[in-house]
């Protein structure tokens, strides 16, 4: 069957018409075959111009169409929608670029823009012919459950956000200590393995002696920090320092700190595997200062590499500093050293003064609590990468700042930096709402532009399962590789590197990249 | 005549590419006209015969334009792209084509001068080097 084009020019912003001969675009699309209806529209995001299009597009019974627009993802969900209504698939209208492709960067220069605006129109008519129409599918989820990994202030944070939501939590705590949250909390339980994906996972669970299952639609690793103790060189030369929420816990329970105070800010500061990525400043500035409010006789100094205060907990500092609390700053080349000899003195370089201080401490606490040690077990069990300092990695710090790379895998609190009570608090929050969310919605959305895998091509040489970010790719019944439609995410990763070009991208085949790059290096501009 | 102008073609992938290409647009910065954009999901899906097809083509200087290696949109994504470059540059060198005229950028979606800085590279790699040069004995 011949392919029906409609050619849609949008004359918005009002450089296309200025720079642009819309009438020439108009004309070279409606000499070009296949092309069954042009329309010249002033703004394509306005409703009565869409309507418009959309009618023609249904009285020609159109089958694809190729818009002259602007950036792809502002207008590609209007469009969908609205031919929808006219029976074109989604994955049959090609966008076309012009706006921030031709006229905005190219103004002072018209011809060329125009040739190339032709020759863009050209290419996507070549790559609209190629296109075919496809479909996406919803799976249900099974359960509502949101199961939230750790039960500290992330942990319980996250669990009363997803409750609101109307998600049904469930809480894993490795210890027994008893907290007040909704949904079910089971303690002295641990993650060991998890299968399925995206909205229908069956965790594994160690309870007590017993391995229990478990289905969960979402996931929140709320692990926390974990370290109780100094490490690297200063763990060799002292061994009673204490974590800062120990310190604040004994305080307390007016148990205070005996001789001069040092708060330093990682246990291990001279150490490479563990940078300063943040570190809970606000709890120290809060700790120091009432401790120093408490016993004011007591000597406090704070040795740190980068100070971050979050919002207005930066006056927090000028407080510090009139209560008479010392700051020192250092850089890697002057980290803390303690002589094993002398377990009570601490030498630190001054980076501002570049002199070495020599400070006979009585306490020594260490204000940054690394990434739990149980990370990288529960990483393993739900396939999510890890940072190199042994936290859970996020996926984008921009996209998505609690998301992993697996959609319904959320992540807060210390399991990603440390943090203090309150950031962690507001960030177990955002996952578990975010979770909630995804939950409420009952169903998840997959395929569409996914790859494939032509069976008869494939040798099964596994190369797909090891480059997919995903773990989409499987070796099926036949012992040849299956996509597993669900997990694709169609970056087509796995097609370029195919050493048999089993596999097929749907919506970006090779014929359709490199029949657009021909054709798109056919024009002389 | 006028001078011959320059083909450069660039695959760019949807993600930070695309975003910081169209920032650099909307905030004004001007670039060669002569360069020519095919969208890919990922630089991961760029395959060598993309490439080399777009050399065949015409093409005097290609480029690929992705995320941050470490910001990817798809996680490992570009750091199969630059694979991948690598791979045809290593071809281009045997077959006695100067491997400049292959070249892999990274940005972030707000690194909006980047794509100008890239494509200003390119063409005037393209236009330094001229067209590829046919002929020899296979022919």
């Amino acid at each position: 069957m011949k392919a029906k084009i409609q050619v849609v020019l949008c004359k918005c912003c009002s450089e296309v018409p200025a720079l642009l001969n819309t009438d020439r675009l108009a004309m070279l699309a409606t000499d070009a075959d296949m092309v069954v209806s042009v329309k010249t529209v002033d703004a394509i995001c306005d409703g009565k111009n869409l309507a418009g299009v959309v009618g023609e597009a249904k009285e020609k019974e159109v089958d694809r169409a190729v818009v002259l627009a602007c950036h792809k993802k502002d207008v590609s969900p209007a469009l969908a929608k609205a031919y929808k209504r006219a029976g074109v698939n989604e994955f049959m209208v090609e966008i076309v670029n012009l706006r921030e492709e031709v006229v905005l960067p190219h103004i002072g220069e018209p011809e060329r823009a125009q040739t190339k605006a032709e020759t863009m129109l050209r290419a996507a008519l070549v790559r609209a012919v190629m296109l075919k129409p496809l479909e996406r599918l919803t799976e249900g989820m099974k359960t509502n459950n949101v199961v939230i990994i750790g039960a500290g202030v992330a942990g319980q944070a996250a669990a009363r956000a997803a409750a609101r939501t109307g998600a049904h939590t469930v809480i894993l705590e490795k210890t027994g200590k008893s907290m007040k949250a909704p949904g079910v909390i089971l303690t002295h339980c641990q993650l060991i393995g998890a299968k399925g994906w995206t909205g229908n996972y069956t965790l594994k669970i160690k309870a007590g002696e017993k391995v229990e299952e478990l289905g969960a639609a979402a996931i929140i690793v709320a692990t926390g920090g974990g370290w109780t103790e100094l490490m690297g060189p200063l763990a060799k030369a002292v061994k009673d320092a204490v974590p800062l929420y120990k310190l604040y816990e004994r305080m307390q329970s007016n148990d205070l700190p005996k001789g001069t105070v040092v708060v330093v800010d990682t246990p291990d500061p001279a150490g490479k595997s563990l940078r300063v990525q943040d570190y809970a400043w606000d709890d120290t500035l809060e700790t120091v200062i009432e401790l120093k409010k408490k016993a004011p006789s007591t000597q406090i100094y704070v040795v740190f590499q980068e100070m971050r205060a979050f919002g207005l907990d930066e006056l927090a500092y000028k407080e510090a500093a009139d209560l008479g609390i010392r700051f020192i700053r250092y850089d890697k080349a002057g980290a803390p050293r303690i002589d094993p000899k002398a377990p009570t003195r601490l030498a630190v370089k001054d980076f501002a003064q570049g002199e070495v201080l020599n400070i006979q401490f009585g306490t020594l606490v260490f204000a940054s609590i690394p990434p739990n040690k149980d990370n990288q077990a529960i990483a393993d069990a739900l396939r999510i990468p890890m940072s190199v300092d042994g936290s859970v990695r996020r996926g984008s710090i921009q996209r998505g700042p609690v998301e992993t790379v697996r959609p319904g895998i959320y992540v807060c609190g210390s399991a990603l930096f440390p943090k203090s009570r309150a950031l962690a608090e507001q960030e177990g929050e955002t996952a578990g709402s975010m979770a909630g969310e995804f939950v409420k919605n009952g169903k998840i959305a997959y395929g569409g532009s996914v790859a494939e895998v032509e069976q008869e091509k494939c040798s099964a040489c596994l190369t797909c399962i090891r480059t997919c970010p995903y773990e989409a790719p499987f070796i099926g019944k036949a012992t040849k590789a299956e996509i597993r439609t669900q997990l694709c995410q169609g970056c087509g990763m796995c097609v370029g590197i195919c050493p048999s070009k089993a596999i097929e991208l749907h919506h970006f085949t090779d014929d359709q990249i490199m029949g657009q790059a021909r054709s798109l290096l056919g024009g002389d501009f | 005549m006028a001078e011959k102008k320059p083909k450069v073609i660039g695959f760019i992938c949807a993600g930070h590419g695309m975003e910081a290409a169209v920032l650099s647009a909307r905030t004004g910065k001007q670039h060669d006209a002569s360069v020519r954009l095919v969208e890919v999901p990922c630089a991961g899906r760029v395959d060598g015969i993309h490439l080399l097809k777009a050399f065949e083509d015409g093409a005097d200087a290609v480029f690929v334009f992705g995320c941050l290696e470490k910001n990817c949109f798809y996680d490992t994504g570009s750091i199969e792209g630059r694979k991948r470059v690598g791979y045809v540059k290593q071809m281009l060198d045997e077959a006695g084509i100067e491997k400049e005229r292959i070249e892999m950028f990274n940005a972030a979606s707000s690194n909006a001068w980047m794509f100008p800085q890239a494509v200003e590279k390119m063409v005037e790699t393209a236009r330094r080097l001229g067209p590829i040069e046919k002929g020899g004995e296979g022919q």
